[in-house]
């Protein structure tokens, strides 16, 4: 066997090892999202079951019943949480994700948002505040998946920041970027911080950086993956700013629809 | 004479809870767990409100409204069931016809509530 022939034996078998990869990969992922079906129906009685108890529905139930119960209704719906993150992953793994295109206001997003925390914010007494201009552009992308961008971020900002911190969402039009001005946004807490080498490692699948201080929700190691896929379908950046002990600060930009000067 | 709703749900564990959460406040209840079964149970005994899941075995959920339209059912309130909440599924129900988007698990005060409200 000559050189050529035996460098063309080489480049076949590595061509075949890497298909098989690929087949086994979409495999897991097709697992992930079976799965992830499969346990959202029985989790989904569960919890219907246990608030229809809760409400006293089928009779009055005494404190500590309650208590019990709401337990199994959040651990439900913190399950359910992942679940959705699991298969959210799966589909961006599978197919090539696009972007439902239209304009929205990003002010009303951080508002709804916003609302949806209120209860968290309140009960860790955190202080949250959120600057958003008037005369802001509005966003040119897609609303469900910057929704769940900003959602991810500003979850684990308020989850991880200890009670009686601060977190605040900021965004601005950075004219300055290139080749045309972006929407920048800010998500950042007081929190315990994130050390230097694990800047680039949070964003990776699956990654936790270690179990009291990771921040997916929960625990998962999807949430910030996916936020970044969702960032980069949009032509954006996300990155983080932070370092052990001195809280950390998220950043991403967004195409802005703005009239040509 | 009790409200009647049609559950259509292929998963027995989720239509046994709407079930229960509607029978212990005073509705008629039937379950169907195919959109074929959907279409036979909603002629035979017409219901005022419909609960469909989108997702079914033989078919998808929307189909069995224009089904139960073309056979002179006309039920006052139509919710869709779906564990996905977006945009293109919510515009996808509301054009055929129905009411509401319900996003799975169901808070049940909040069906309750739809439902008296809307049946009133």
């Amino acid at each position: 066997m000559s050189a050529d022939e035996r460098l063309e034996a080489e480049i076949a078998e590595a061509r075949r090892i890497i298909g098989e990869l690929r087949d086994r990969d979409s495999l897991k992922t097709q697992f992930l999202s079976n799965i992830s079906h499969d346990l959202r129906t029985p989790l989904t009685a569960i919890i219907t079951h246990a608030e229809i108890l809760r409400d006293g529905l089928l009779g009055e139930i005494n404190p500590r019943q309650s208590e019990s119960v709401r337990t199994i209704i959040t651990g439900g719906r913190q399950l359910l949480d992942m679940i959705a993150e699991i298969l959210l992953y799966a589909k961006g793994s599978s197919e090539p994700l696009t972007v439902n295109a239209g304009t929205f206001s990003f002010r009303e997003v951080v508002d709804q948002i916003s609302a949806l925390n209120e209860s968290l914010v309140a009960k860790k007494q955190l202080d949250l505040e959120c600057s958003v201009p008037g005369e802001l552009p509005l966003v040119d992308g897609d609303r469900d998946k910057i929704m769940h961008v900003l959602m991810n971020l500003l979850g684990n900002a308020l989850e991880f920041t200890p009670p009686g911190g601060r977190v605040w969402v900021n965004a601005m039009l950075d004219r300055g970027s290139s080749p045309s001005p972006m929407i920048l946004v800010e998500v950042g807490d007081t929190g315990r911080g994130i050390a230097a080498d694990h800047h680039e490692l949070i964003f990776r699948e699956f990654a936790q950086v270690d179990s009291s201080a990771s921040r997916g929700h929960h625990g998962i190691g999807l949430g910030l993956t996916i936020a970044r896929r969702f960032v980069e379908l949009h032509g954006g950046r996300i990155w983080v700013e932070s370092e052990l002990g001195h809280g950390s600060r998220f950043f991403f930009t967004l195409p802005c629809a703005l009239a040509p000067e | 004479m009790a409200i009647r709703v049609l559950v259509v749900e292929d998963s027995q564990l989720i239509s046994g809870a709407l079930r229960i959460l509607l029978e212990a406040n005073g509705y008629e209840v039937s379950v169907a767990g195919t959109a074929a079964d959907a279409v036979e149970a909603g002629a035979a005994l017409p219901p005022s409100v419909v609960l469909l899941d989108l997702t079914l075995p033989d078919k998808d959920g929307l189909w069995v409204l224009g089904e139960l339209e073309s056979r002179g059912v006309h039920p006052a309130v139509k919710l869709a069931m779906s564990g996905y909440d977006d945009d293109a599924t919510r515009e996808r129900c509301i054009a055929a016809g129905c009411d509401e988007l319900l996003v799975k698990p169901v808070p049940v005060r909040e069906i309750l509530r739809i439902i008296a409200e809307r049946t009133t």
